[in-house]
């Protein structure tokens, strides 16, 4: 599998057809010279640190823990194929976070909603 | 649906939702300035945006992606970057020239002016898309747009003589005001291949769960639809042509084009006019408004639908709620509504290559289009016509801009 070009910015939908975000990075454990996938990463600053690192150490030093992106293990991944089919709720991850609080405290709150 | 009336409805939509502020205001002004002259450029934009909204369909129904999805997924997060910031800046521009133009058929139906009329027309707006499934935004648009039919029944009655309109579809140079020529031309382009029209497209055709059973019908609507559309275009022209241009007059206010429609047909005409350019531009500002909200969502992976309830896409509806106050504040704080659309139609030009290229790149992709992918032809095509407007754009913008 070429994890750049089929895992990495693929849509990553949760255990109830959600889309939950894109998959903004790969975490990859070394065990000797052989590297396999740890975990996917939704969310948090992981985008910002791909464009800029000054810009993404300034924003989780502001954010602190709010910016801390989403893990998912590798055991979660249910399979990769248009999407990423991720064996979790969007809906408790910190990947909704800024979905929950946009939900909450302002679109939410229009009648109608 | 039988795929015939697919089609239809297809032509339907191309007919009513292809004049907006961009069309009519430059269509208007070329006709002015330089009678039929001009009509090649429509004819051009019409081409490409009908190669771009084919492949916007095409690589819907083949891959299941929507456009920004596939183009975040293929070239990763920075080179995603430019298209986004350019059709996320071009998109809101157009939907602040469209604000301006429901705005300012409000003032000539009331006689209160244009910016006190700007925010209630992008209340009008986010309310349809608050309240609204995606189908009726989609099909109820371009419905109602079919008023803009007014214009072809005008250059009937204006008489607009067939052997200039089919002399126009060939370019030629200019025998006067070069500079000004060009300038109309690229922003004619550039009102035509809006991006946000096969963005949009592309959303919609995954909304409405497309796959490749609809090649044909999407190949026929593409062609069809944009063939008509630009005809409505066409007719705005040849309006302005035998109206304004016999008289030595130039569109500089939008207040002298609802002679247009008001000296063929009469008082029925000013009216005809004010419809039009109000639900015309009604029906863009909806569809742009939600673009922008598609864009931004399917480039980040948020939840996103206009078949959502508000709260089911709080971040998607968070975008249009933002979007359509600011883009409306432009007008508020009494930019000319035709200099508005204009300069948004130029910049639309200029910003061509970032725009269409990265949707060029994916349409040559087995991995995406499989044996789908796109021929030389509307490679060329495109590719050719985006790439002229922005050089000839980057020509014309200064010396608009200086002799003004």
């Amino acid at each position: 599998m070429q994890l750049g070009r089929e895992v990495l910015d693929q849509q990553a939908i949760d255990a109830g057809g959600r889309q939950m975000g894109k998959v903004d990075g790969i975490v990859l454990e070394l065990r000797g010279d052989q590297a396999r996938v740890a975990a996917l990463v939704v969310g948090g600053t992981t985008l910002l640190w791909r464009l800029h690192a000054g810009l993404a150490a300034w924003a989780e030093r502001r954010l602190g823990g709010e910016g801390a992106p989403t893990r998912i293990p590798w055991r979660q991944v249910v399979k990769i194929g248009i999407d990423v089919k991720l064996d979790v709720e969007a809906e408790r991850t910190p990947a909704f976070r800024w979905e929950r609080w946009v939900r909450d405290h302002v679109i939410g709150r229009i009648p109608g909603a | 649906m039988s795929k015939l009336l697919e089609i239809a409805l297809g032509i339907v939509t191309g007919i009513g939702g292809f004049l907006e502020t961009g069309s009519l205001a430059t269509s208007a002004q070329a006709g002015a300035g330089f009678g039929f002259q001009l009509i090649w450029a429509i004819a051009l934009g019409v081409i490409c945006i009908a190669f771009l909204v084919e492949m916007a369909g095409r690589l819907a129904a083949v891959s299941h992606h929507t456009l920004p999805d596939a183009m975040r997924e293929r070239f990763g997060i920075r080179f995603f970057l430019a298209p986004l910031v350019a059709v996320g800046l071009v998109s809101f521009l157009v939907l602040a020239a469209e604000i301006g133009g429901v705005a300012l058929a409000l003032q000539f139906a009331s006689g209160v002016s244009y910016r006190v009329w700007a925010l209630p027309a992008a209340a009008a707006v986010w309310l349809l898309l608050w309240k609204g499934t995606f189908g009726v935004v989609e099909k109820g648009a371009s419905l109602l747009g079919l008023v803009t039919i007014a214009f072809v029944v005008g250059a009937v009655r204006l008489h607009a003589p067939l052997a200039d309109v089919v002399a126009g579809l060939l370019p030629t140079a200019p025998e006067h005001d070069p500079a000004r020529y060009w300038f109309t031309a690229v922003s004619i382009i550039g009102a035509s291949v809006s991006p946000y029209l096969f963005y949009f497209y592309s959303a919609g055709a995954v909304e409405d769960e497309w796959d490749e059973g609809y090649l044909g019908v999407n190949r026929a609507t593409a062609a069809l639809g944009m063939t008509f559309g630009g005809g409505i275009a066409v007719a705005v022209l040849a309006c302005a042509a035998m109206v304004l241009h016999v008289r030595g007059i130039q569109v500089d206010r939008y207040e002298q084009i609802p002679l247009l429609l008001s000296t063929p047909l009469g008082r029925a005409g000013f009216w005809l006019f004010v419809a039009s350019l109000g639900v015309a531009c009604f029906g863009a500002g909806l569809e742009i408004a939600l673009q922008l909200a598609y864009l931004v969502a399917q480039g980040f992976g948020w939840r996103w639908g206009e078949n959502l309830r508000p709260r089911e896409a709080a971040r998607f509806t968070l975008v249009y709620t933002l979007a359509l106050p600011l883009a409306a504040l432009v007008s508020v704080a009494g930019m000319d509504p035709l200099k508005l659309t204009v300069i948004s139609m130029a910049l639309t030009a200029l910003s061509l290559p970032v725009t269409v290229v990265p949707l060029l790149v994916l349409m040559n992709d087995p991995l995406y289009l499989g044996e789908h992918t796109n021929g030389w032809i509307s490679n060329a095509a495109v590719l050719a016509v985006s790439v002229i407007a922005c050089i000839v754009a980057l020509v014309a913008i200064p010396l608009q801009l200086m002799g003004s």
